[in-house]
């Protein structure tokens, strides 16, 4: 097969700021990104759903770009931008024509150096992102299901545990102090990586990159809480009411092998085999076959932009006259049958094809006319939890070496009852009715 | 004023020169069975993203049954005379292929990416899908059954009951107006009305395939015609519609969710589609008002008012009419409020001539946002498919961005002003009416539905 080779430099600045470059000549177009190590697993206790807030602060301006102006420079540069808050790290990214770069950088280092805003900014994104979660969570069917629903149950760490967007009482808790505090501790450039991928010559990018952002004093090394879970040693089940949806749902989700070790490679592609489109082995079963379930879907999310524990999770919505147990138990069948029987050769093969196609795409896939959003996360996760940006030419050899026997060893290993945590999300309206 | 003025800043990096943006080569060629073909080489991964699009979709197939070119399309995948359900889907995965079949207003498509080097094997499977569909019961009776909870499902979404009255109110008896079909109409459908449909749109005459990415169009094109070539199949009798009423003055359409935490906005008027030369002048309108980060609705309420997270504006081109939207979920007491600026921006673009740098930095934005598509392949397959389908010229992309640069404050006036249709806005708004109809009443002549379109007193 092809192989792809990403061309890529790196190096680092005295303040400790890593720098990534990736120069591809295809369009005149650039991408920026700038990833920060924190996430919403180590935001402070009382503070849920704060680095989520946190992060929509980092647009309301800076010691030279007041409120309105970096959204403005870009869009009027031909560019466009967005930001996300994940579990362990915080990303803010920027397309723009090449011709803007240097612009785009220089706002990127003024909102390093120097966030400056005020109450007002706070009241009135703390709006904003209340609007958010109504529109996502609370007035969905299925809002939050089961990224939010599940964690209160898998884990018991209040890292891994907590409400990531955030309790209203919680954002309406956080104040201007809180903001600041987070930036100083967090937000230095000892605790990110900038990225430029596309259009630019790497001696260029990294002479604008010492330009800027030479100058932006190094912080104290952050503090991270650690976010290990005790051993879990028994299922864990819980509920959750569904407000508008009419068909009841669950989520099963199973912890992850440390990542880059041999069984995790060996589990993502365990993953591939049960959860991969309609060829995956739950969706054949539980969909086309047995027609119990309306949707499947699942696997582990993001796999290499996590940097601590995880779960492999299935999301079912199943039929009204299909009880919970029916549904759970078709899932276990398939399960018990990878255990005993694991996967043949041809399926193994089938599996790696698919892995590889997928990962290309991974490395192009785009996020809202973001082009080489993916690329950019591998580089960003690669560089702040590994330290290695080549990874991303080398990771897949983990898992195209994979064996047959290691599928079913995971499978063994990993998919065990005492391993996982289910939600059921139950319809009001259908619990009315039972009621009644 | 909600925009409010930032001041020059000196220390901000000057732009560079801009660099020159190069479309590449389109490869365009019609087999002898009509066929239409556009390639497109991408090297920027070793794979390659295409289409097969049909020219009919759920409109065309409207009195056969609502909905029934998206039924077909979900069924083709499921059989052919030569493969069962299950080793398509196998057979894909070998190849590390994905593969979609769907319809849409206008089309029907059947999309897919995969490997280059097993290039002709998902030719083959996109081929043999095309041609010898089999439409078995059992595949079919599954579908059915899985698409009435899908109906039923999207009931329960506020995003999804917006639009589906707006496209009611908007387009009257054009089949434009019905987005879904109800659960009656999916329990009545046919098997042999989707292998009608599926023989009737299906056709090379009907085609057209495109493919951009990592091979050598040449070489591409021999693979095409070995696999396609012996297909056959007239072009399906267009259907013609007599154009919608344009409904007049301001009314209300209130969708009652009982319990709703939040109430979805969303108001529009008729516009046109992408062969009108106002085209372009209404994107640029468009993004100034609420179709980018930085417009003016966005600015307003959004960042300074903080009514809503998302509020957006667009132009939705049917092929054969479009329509302009506005929309935004916002916090319950806002309704009055949010409507109240969402006119006000639209009125203020109506009446005084956007200044000169405003006009600047949106003609900056959509030019420079246009170029995104190029550096990927499914970006650029996406631009290709909207040149293709629309029979834009054929140096569209070429002259896009001059012609955003060419146009005035007057335009834009001129433009706000005949599509901006502020005194004919149909509203609706999805929400618990208990707390939000009395704010919607005051925006004209108000009537109330449940979720399934039945009107409630």
């Amino acid at each position: 097969m092809k192989r792809l080779q990403i061309a890529m430099e790196s190096t680092a600045l005295a303040n400790g700021l890593k720098v990534v470059i990736a120069p591809d000549t295809t369009a005149p177009v650039v991408t920026v990104g700038v990833y920060y190590k924190i996430g919403f697993r180590l935001e402070p206790r009382g503070r849920s759903g704060f680095a989520h807030l946190f992060e929509h602060m980092m647009f309301q301006g800076s010691a030279n770009a007041p409120k309105m102006q970096h959204i403005k420079l870009i869009n009027s540069s031909g560019g466009v931008l967005n930001g996300s808050t994940h579990y362990d790290i915080t990303n803010y990214y920027e397309a723009v024509p090449s011709s803007a770069l240097e612009r785009v950088l220089w706002l990127e280092a003024d909102r390093m150096r120097a966030l400056k805003v005020d109450d007002e900014n706070l009241r009135n994104q703390r709006d904003v992102v209340k609007e958010e979660v109504r529109v996502n969570v609370l007035n969905q069917p299925y809002g939050g299901f089961p990224w939010l629903d599940l964690p209160p149950v898998a884990f018991r760490n209040w890292a891994n545990s907590h409400n990531f967007y955030g309790d209203f009482t919680d954002l309406d808790a956080a104040d201007l102090a809180d903001v600041f505090a987070f930036f100083k501790t967090y937000y230095v450039p000892n605790n990110a990586v900038l990225l430029m991928l596309g259009d630019v010559k790497p001696e260029e990018g990294f002479a604008l990159a010492k330009k800027l952002f030479a100058d932006i004093p190094a912080g104290a090394p952050p503090p991270f809480a650690d976010p290990t879970e005790p051993e879990q040693n028994e299922e864990r089940r819980g509920e959750v009411e569904e407000k508008f949806g009419t068909l009841p749902a669950m989520a099963i989700g199973y912890v992850v092998p440390k990542r880059r070790t041999a069984d995790w490679c060996a589990m993502a592609l365990l993953d591939q085999a049960l959860h991969g489109g309609r060829a995956g082995k739950l969706y054949r079963e539980l969909v086309l076959e047995e027609q119990i379930a309306v949707e499947l879907d699942g696997g582990i999310e993001d796999i290499f932009g996590y940097n601590g524990p995880t779960q492999m999770v299935t999301r079912i919505l199943h039929k009204q006259e299909y009880t919970s147990a029916t549904t759970l138990a078709a899932f276990d069948g398939v399960i018990r049958d990878l255990q005993e029987n694991g996967i043949t050769e041809d399926e193994l093969a089938q599996l790696k094809v698919k892995w590889e196609s997928d990962y290309f795409s991974l490395l192009e896939s785009g996020h809202g006319g973001m082009p080489r959003y993916g690329l950019m996360h591998l580089l960003a996760c690669f560089t702040l939890f590994d330290g290695e940006p080549q990874l991303v030419n080398t990771i897949l050899e983990g898992f195209l070496g994979v064996k047959r026997e290691e599928i079913q060893a995971a499978a063994r290993k990993y998919l065990r009852n005492e391993k996982r945590a289910i939600v059921f999300r139950r319809p009001a309206t259908s619990r009315a009715k039972e009621a009644a | 004023m909600a925009t409010r003025a930032v001041a020059e800043n000196t220390a901000v990096p000057a732009l560079a020169p801009e660099r020159q943006v190069a479309w590449p080569k389109r490869t365009k060629a019609r087999l002898s069975n009509g066929l239409e073909v556009i390639l497109v080489e991408s090297h920027t991964i070793p794979k390659f993203h295409g289409d097969l699009y049909f020219r009919s979709g759920n409109a065309a197939a409207i009195e056969r049954g609502p909905g029934l070119a998206e039924m077909t399309a979900s069924v083709v995948r499921t059989g052919t005379a030569k493969r069962a359900s299950r080793q398509i889907e196998e057979d894909l995965r070998r190849i590390g292929a994905d593969l979609a079949s769907s319809a849409g207003a206008d089309t029907s498509a059947i999309s897919f990416a995969g490997l280059s080097e097993f290039a002709e094997p998902l030719l083959g499977m996109v081929d043999e899908l095309a041609r010898e569909a089999s439409f078995p019961e059992s595949e079919f009776e599954r579908e059915r059954r899985q698409k009435l909870e899908e109906v039923k499902l999207s009931r329960t979404e506020p995003g999804f009951l917006a639009s589906e009255s707006l496209r009611k109110v908007l387009f009257g008896a054009h089949p434009y107006a019905q987005v879904s079909p109800s659960e009656d109409q999916v329990a009545a459908y046919k098997r042999e009305e989707l292998i009608g449909v599926y023989r009737d749109f299906y056709t090379p005459e009907n085609g057209l395939l495109l493919l951009v990415g990592d091979f050598q169009p040449d070489a591409m094109l021999k693979s095409i015609e070995k696999v396609f070539g012996a297909w056959r199949g007239k072009k399906p009798q267009a259907s013609v519609y007599p154009a919608p009423a344009n409904p007049r003055g301001r009314r209300v359409y209130l969708v009652h969710l009982p319990g709703a935490v939040q109430t979805q906005i969303l108001a529009g008027c008729h516009a046109i589609t992408r062969k009108n030369p106002d085209w372009v002048k209404l994107g640029l309108t468009n993004s100034l008002y609420g179709g980018a980060f930085n417009s003016r609705l966005v600015m307003n309420i959004r960042e300074d008012k903080g009514y809503t997270y998302s509020p957006r504006s667009g132009v939705n081109p049917l092929r054969q009419h479009g329509f302009f939207s506005v929309s935004a979920a916002v916090r319950n007491d806002v309704v009055a409020a949010s409507l109240t600026e969402i006119f006000y921006e639209m009125d203020k673009l109506r009446s005084v001539p956007v200044p000169e740098a405003e006009l600047a930095d949106a003609q900056n934005y959509l030019s420079g946002v246009f170029s995104m598509g190029l550096a990927t392949q499914n970006g650029l397959l996406g631009q290709i498919a909207v040149v293709a389908l629309n029979e834009l010229a054929e140096d569209y992309l070429e002259t896009y961005r001059q012609k955003v640069r060419a146009l005035t404050p007057a335009d834009l006036l001129e433009t706000s002003r005949k599509y901006l249709d502020s005194a004919n806005m149909q509203m609706v708004v999805v929400g618990d009416r208990t707390q939000i109809e009395s704010q919607a009443a005051l925006f004209g002549d108000l009537e109330v539905f449940d979720a399934h379109g039945k009107r409630l007193d």
